[in-house]
Formats: structure tokens, sequence, C-alpha cells
């Protein structure tokens, strides 16, 4: 711990955030007896203590993002269980053991992610894991179906190829330069098996009819594929960039073309002609939103929580409505420096680049789905806002994710434990020049 | 080290373009908000006033509540302002419900206390007394101020006051629930006006002027079907102003089929002054949301008994009073240009504050000032001439127009026009439907609603 104060400054932040939104919920909240806040006042301020307490076994370099992890992590505590009425029991027990795996995820996350070496050399089982995800979709789920139920349990195996093929993007972007000579054409290897990756998931979306998650995908595919067009040695030209930018066009018309009918009503749904048919969700998210104005109604005052999926695939509406759209804002803000932390502070290896870009294209694109979308201003799709909405696999994995984010600023490179080495990627003269940033918060 | 900018970039790229569309997204929500809520069952509407203060809608009141303004106090304009229970949707509460909604995003529904209102431009007391002019007998009236757009009066007969509800909605009698002054009727041969408005735009008021016609009671056009005048004996040779005086038929049918109006220059002006022709989709304007049907006619053969029939506005020859009454005021100001029509003065939001102001519109250019200043003086030669007496206090250019309606069964009675007065510039349009069931004349109402407007102007 280089800097204690700094430290104990940022816990104090996070916990004055949350003591501020929990006498909002005493004061404005609509609940049943003073127990039912007061309880879920405890709760929340044993997870900020037990997690500040927890951080201090981690030796890392900087604790920005656990600091915003636990803050968002606590703040969608508090707001999904005001859903309705303030209480501390049911749903919002589940969220909560949610928020902790999240937590536990993140921690899980870092220390894997963190070195380079390690994953590089076992990458192949990356491709083995998302294989068993494959095989479970298309073996457990029973009908057509992303969802496995085990007991009072679902799981989502989707969920978990996100940051398995994040790593896969990440831990192939130094294979770039071995290309290989089959038949007339010199390949890279990763990147055919990458291709083949997404247009696997492409088909198992399909086949599931679930094409929600299809964009976030794509934008990590997006994201890892515009990094090797800039890797050192990749030659890049003008021409590189209008064949990616024309392909993209191709497959994106293309995919609009054929979209099957479930989509195709989507994407030309008027939702105020329908009601009470397909626009019922949206409708209501926005009647919601307009009528908890900038500062809300109070926490547990909303009506939108008798609406299907008010806690998850239209979340930001129910918090709108509640909790006003500033507040609303001010959570994706949080989210959002979450992921510029590693543009404060960069990452030190293309593996961890990549690994960032990915975390971030998965982020934005899975908020943007949700919350556009329930705003009817694209297609709505039932894709989570990572944290805020409630669902187990989502925040597990949404967990693990910002672990790999936090890994990134405590990089373990040359497989040296504890010091920061450059990545052997990067010209030697440069990374000389390049001071080693140092910082606790 | 580049490299890792070009991920940082990257990075960049996706927070950017998130965030860009978060600030779209707010901005989206913050103009579409009362929209959203108008589609609740959460609103409190607000009040329309007339353009002295009159109240002609109260959001406020309840259903069969008459005990605050009297029985039928709304009912001279109800059809026009209507409300928002969706019996009537093309009516001005029904199209800008969102601007009447005591709702802001930083305020929420305002209950009681909220200022939103649309202060029209309408006359309460004016529509009251045309209304009343009606005595029984259906029929419309419209006139507006053509130098400013100021719909002044819009009244239309049967209406209802919709304080009273729905409850007898099987006992309305057709057109209650509907402005006339919107739809399109039978013009009779105040169409003749669009007749010679082409025509001199066309030929040029010298070549026109100076042809003359002959009418020996019946023509018979060169497909051979025969065009009668309603003056039996016929009416001799006639120059347009003697024409438009007499509105004989017989010159009409000559002059569609006179060589030197080229019949397709006669659609393209017909086109111009915003017709549809031979069963072309029917269009709408709007004045402040609502809708206004456009004119439409048949113009197929220039000796086709149907396409001269339609130039005299017969047959199946429909114009909505509001289009009758807007050409004239293209003439009365003298520019071929119309004034667009307005309702809405100003829009107040929940705190009062002044979110919209009218401002004078003008159409394009339809015809020439040159045909405009002739057609303005054949019009005016006609008031003096013929209207002089039954239309008294007030320098007039009019035309009259008897439609038959109903395979003849009706004849309705128009009369559209301008007062030709500085101080006092209003273009009007009247209709009298079945004219022989009453005692009342279009000129009689027509008098009485200009003397009311005038004694409010002054």
């Amino acid at each position: 711990m280089n800097n204690p104060v700094s430290y104990t400054m940022s816990c104090l932040f996070v916990l004055l955030a949350h003591a501020a939104m929990l006498a909002n919920v005493f004061i404005n909240g609509n609940y049943n007896t003073i127990t039912d806040p007061a309880i879920l006042a405890g709760a929340v301020l044993l997870l900020d203590i037990t997690y500040f307490t927890a951080l201090l076994f981690f030796k890392q370099t900087s604790y920005t993002i656990d600091f915003l992890l636990v803050l968002v992590l606590n703040m969608s505590v508090i707001f999904q269980s005001s859903f309705g009425k303030v209480k501390f029991d049911g749903d919002a027990i589940k969220h909560y053991i949610t928020a902790v795996t999240a937590l536990i995820a993140c921690r899980i996350g870092f220390i894997i992610c963190r070195n380079y070496k390690t994953l590089q050399n076992k990458r192949k089982l990356i491709y083995i894991a998302i294989g068993i995800c494959i095989v479970l979709i298309l073996t457990l789920t029973g009908t057509r179906s992303m969802w496995i139920q085990i007991g009072p349990i679902s799981l989502q195996p989707s969920e978990f190829i996100k940051p398995l093929f994040i790593l896969a993007c990440a831990t192939s972007i130094s294979e770039q330069q071995k290309k290989h000579k089959v038949l007339l054409f010199n390949v890279v290897y990763e990147n055919i098996a990458l291709f083949g990756l997404m247009a696997v998931i492409c088909l198992l979306q399909w086949w599931c009819a679930d094409l929600g998650s299809l964009p976030t995908f794509m934008a990590i595919y997006i994201s890892a594929f515009l990094l090797r067009i800039c890797y050192p040695k990749a030659k890049l030209s003008k021409k590189t960039y209008i064949t990616a930018a024309a392909a993209l066009l191709v497959v994106a018309v293309i995919a609009f073309k054929f979209a099957p009918a479930y989509v195709q009503d989507r994407l030309h749904a008027d939702i105020w002609s329908d009601t009470n048919g397909n626009g019922y969700q949206q409708s209501q998210a926005l009647i919601a939103i307009a009528d908890g104005g900038w500062t809300g109604k109070g926490p547990g005052n909303g009506f939108l929580c008798n609406v299907v999926a008010h806690e998850n695939d239209i979340v930001f509406a129910t918090i709108c409505e509640e909790w006003g759209l500033l507040y609303a804002l001010m959570m994706i803000f949080v989210i959002l420096i979450m992921l510029a932390v590693p543009l404060i502070n960069p990452p030190r290896s293309y593996y961890h680049a990549t690994m960032s870009a990915g975390v971030c294209a998965a982020f934005t694109v899975q908020m943007a789905l949700n919350i556009f979308g329930s705003c009817n201003m694209i297609p709505f799709t039932g894709v989570t806002i990572p944290f805020i909405s409630a669902g187990g696999s989502s925040m597990m994995v949404s967990g693990f994710m910002i672990g790999m984010l936090v890994s990134t600023q405590t990089p373990v490179l040359d497989n040296v434990k504890g010091q920061m080495r450059s990545s052997p990627k990067l010209p030697a003269k440069k990374q000389n020049k390049r001071p080693v940033r140092r910082q606790t918060v | 080290m580049k490299s890792i900018r070009r991920c940082q970039h990257i990075m960049s790229l996706f927070l950017v373009l998130f965030i860009a569309g978060m600030v779209t997204l707010v901005i989206k929500i913050q103009r579409e908000s009362a929209f959203y809520m108008m589609n609740s069952d959460k609103h409190v509407l607000g009040m329309v006033y007339d353009r002295n203060g009159d109240v002609l809608f109260d959001g406020s009141l309840k259903e069969g509540d008459t005990s605050k303004y009297g029985e039928n106090y709304f009912i001279d304009v109800g059809n026009l302002i209507g409300d928002d229970k969706g019996q009537m949707t093309n009516t001005l509460v029904a199209k800008n419900v969102e601007k009447l909604n005591n709702y802001s995003f930083s305020q929420g529904i305002v209950d009681e206390g909220g200022k939103a209102a649309l202060y029209t431009t309408l006359d309460h007391k004016a529509n009251r007394t045309v209304y009343n002019a009606f005595s029984g007998s259906d029929g419309c009236a419209v006139a507006y101020n053509y130098k400013t757009g100021e719909i002044l009066v819009c009244t239309s007969i049967p209406s209802l006051d919709v304080t009273n509800g729905y409850k007898e909605l099987g006992t309305f009698r057709d057109g209650t629930l509907m402005s006339k002054n919107l739809s399109g009727t039978v013009p009779g041969s105040t169409q003749k006006v669009s007749t010679v408005i082409s025509a001199l735009e066309i030929m040029g008021p010298e070549r026109l002027l100076a042809k003359t016609f002959n009418c020996s009671g019946k023509y018979t056009n060169k497909s051979g079907k025969v065009i009668d005048c309603h003056e039996l004996y016929g009416h001799g040779d006639l120059s347009l102003q003697q024409a438009v005086e007499k509105s004989c038929n017989p010159y009409f049918a000559q002059l569609i089929e006179d060589p030197d109006l080229p019949f397709e220059e006669l659609k393209e002006m017909y086109e111009d002054l915003g017709y549809a022709l031979n069963g072309e989709e029917t269009e709408y304007f709007e004045i402040d949301g609502i809708e206004c049907m456009k004119a439409s006619t048949t113009l197929t053969d220039p000796t086709d008994f149907q396409t001269q029939w339609g130039c005299m506005g017969q047959g199946d020859t429909l114009v909505s009073p509001i289009q009758l009454m807007m050409w004239q005021s293209a003439i009365a100001n003298g520019t071929g240009k119309m004034t667009m029509p307005h309702l809405i003065n100003k829009v107040t939001d929940v705190k009062g504050k002044v979110t919209e102001k009218a401002s004078t519109k003008y159409s394009d250019r339809l015809f020439t000032e040159k045909t405009a200043e002739s057609m303005k003086q054949i019009l005016l030669t006609n008031g003096a001439n013929n209207y002089a007496y039954s239309v008294p206090n007030h320098k007039i250019g009019v035309k009259s127009g008897t439609a038959q309606v109903q395979n003849g069964d009706k004849e309705n009675s128009l009369l559209v026009g301008f007062v030709d007065e500085p101080d006092f510039p209003i273009a009007f349009c009247v209709v009298l439907e079945d004219r022989n069931s009453t005692y009342l004349t279009a000129e009689s109402i027509t008098q009485t609603m200009l003397d009311a407007l005038s004694s409010q102007a002054n």
C-alpha cells in the first residue's frame, strides 16, 4: 500500500456515496417498517467494508477500478432492493449474493488474466472452454434456448463465452507474425480460428433464435480485428481499412436483409401503435422515465416494477422512474469511468491492450443495447446492463471481465511476479522512455 | 507505444459513440416526454382560450359539469376545438394534446395551478353569433384575416358541447363530430373563381377580358352534351365580368373548349392551385396539426361534359370551405400567394412560459400579381353590383355558388369572398346547406358574421 491516505479517502468516498443513497431511501422511500431499509443499509455497508478489507490482501498498483466496482455494485443492490417497495428479501437477497459473486469473480479474473505468459501457453484451454459452453448450450438447454435450468438456478452459458472470447482474441494477438503457407495463401492459424469461432457463435445464436448478444460478440471481434490491423508489423494501408469497412457493411446489409421474421418485426416496430402488445415494455419504460423526471418519484414509488423484466431488460427505466434520470446517468457514468481507466493508465502490452478494448467494447455495446433498446432508439433486445440488471450469469461474467480490466492495471509481464517488466513485443527504445507509473488509487 | 495508443483510440471510439448515444437519448427524452405522458393514463389538461381570453376548452371540467360555464357554452366551436376523449380525432385539442398537458420533465404532472394553454386566434363571441345566425339550419362558416392568417370564425353546424359527453352519441346528427370547414364539399359556381384565375393566368387578362361568348339558355358542347343555363332565355353575348356576375354556365363551357385556353395548361394551373385531378389520392394540408382536405376534380378532356361540369363546380368536384377561403386571400392581398391560416396564436407550458408563437406564413405563388389584380377587380365589381344591398356595410369582392348535392335533391348555397378594407382584411366562405328549406341566405349569414367581426375589431 503506497498511499494509505488515498486508500482511506477512496473507502470514505464510496461509503459516503452509499450513505447518501441510503439516506434517500430512508427519507423518500416507500417501505413498511424502518427495519426494511435498515437491513438493506447494514448489508450494503457490510459488503463495502468487507471488500475494502479483502482488497488489502491483494497487492495491486492501482485500486481505482475496484473502488468503482464496489461503488456500482452496491448502487445496484440499493436500486434492486427498492423496486416497488424497499425491502431486503427474496430477489433483493438473490441480487446481493450475485453482487458478492461478481466481486469474487473479479478477483478470479484479476488473478487469472494478469499474467500474459500463463494464458498464452494455455490458450488451447480457452478454446476448449468455449467448446464446452457451446456443447452445453446444444445439449442441456433442452429446447432451442440459451438457458440451462439447474434446480432454482438458471445459467446462461453464452454469457460465459464472452470473457473467453476476449481472452482468445487477446492471447492470440502475438501470433500475428506467424504466417503459414497453406496451398497458395499465407495464413495465420489464430486468425482463422477466431473467425471460425465468431462464425460458430453467430450460428449458435441464430439456432437459439436469440440474437440479442450477437452485437456484443461482434463488437469484441471488431475491436480485436482492428487491433490486429494496428499491430506493429501489420501493413497498414487505406486499402486495408476500406476493405474491412466494406466487408463489415456487406455483412451488416446481408444480416439485416435476411434477418428472421421476429428480428424484422422489432426493426420496424412502432411501439406506440401496439402499446398492449409488442410495444408494451418499451412504451411503459418511456412513460416511466417521463414520469420520473430528473429526480424520480422516490425509491419504491414506481409503477414499472409491475412490468415484466423491470429488473433487467428495462432496468434503466425502472431506475429513472424511482431515482430520476440524473441518478441513472450518474450510475452509467461510474461504469464508463471504470471502462475509461485504461485510457488514463495505459496497458503495458498488446495482450492487456486487446483485453481492455474487448471488455470496453463488450460493456459499451451491452449497455447501449439495453438502454437504447428499452428507450426505443434501436430494436429491443433482452441483454443486460452489466452490474445493474439482475441475473447471476451476467453479474458473474461482468465481474470476471472487470477483473480482466483490473489485471491490465497491475500486469505481470515476462512471468516475473511482482515486477513491472515491459512486454517483449514493445520496441526496446520506446519502452525505456516510458516512466513506470505508480499509483495507489 | 503507437499501437497501445491505437488500442486506446479504439476504446475511446466505443466510449465516445456510447456517450453520443446517451446525449441523443437525453435530448430525445426531453423533447418527447410530454408525448410519452399523453400515452399514459396520467395527464392533466390545461385550457384553450379565444383571442380575448374567453375559455374554449377547460381540461379540468368533469363530464356533464355545466355549472361553471353554462349549457352549450362551447357548442359554437365544439367540433373544432374537440377534446381528448378519442371520439373526435381531427380537432385542435386532439392534435395538440401534448402541448396542453400540464406536465414538464423537470416538474412532472402539475395537478393544480398548471398554466399549459393554447391561445387561439378564434373570436368566441363572433363564432357564437354566427352559430346562432344559422338558426337551426346546417352549414358552416369560416373567416380569417388574410394579412395575418388568424382564423377568427370557424363554426360548423350541427355541433356539440364536449362537456355533455358522448352518452347520446347515437342521437347525434351526421356531421356533428367534424368541422365541415375542413372537409370537401361541392363548391358550385364558387369553383368558377379557380377557372377564371386559370384562364387569366394562361391567356392574360387583356385577351380574356376582350373575349365574349353567346348564351342562348343552353349550350350543346362539342361532345354533343347539353349544358343548361339557369337563365332560360339566355344571357346573350357575355364578357368575362358579366359571365362571372351572371354565373353563366354556357359561357364557361365555351371557355373551356376555347383553343386559346390549352387544356394541358389548364390542368397544370389547377394542380398549382392544389387540386388532385382525375381520381388521384386525396391529400391533406395541416392547420396547427388539424388535417384539412385538399380540393379534387375531374379534368380529362375539354369537350367532355364532366370536365366542363367540374370547372363549374358540380359533379365530383370537392373543395373544403377553408381552401376556398384561402384562394380568396391570394386574390385579396394582390400577390397570388395564399396567406396560410392558423388557429394557435401562442402556446404556454406548465409554468406559463410561451413556448410557441405563431407567425404569418404564405404559400408559394399560385398565380401572378396581374392575375390577382384582375380577379380582384372582377369580384369587387360583382360585390358592388350585386351584393351592395344584401351585404351593405362592407366593400366586398364575392362569388356565390349553388351546389347540387344528393343527386340534385338538395342545393347548398355558398358565398366566398373578401373584404377590401385595409383595417378589416377578412376573407371568408359560408356554406348554407339545403337552401330551399330555410328563409336564410348565405349573404345574410355573411352579413351577420362580418358585422360581428367588425364590432369586435372596433
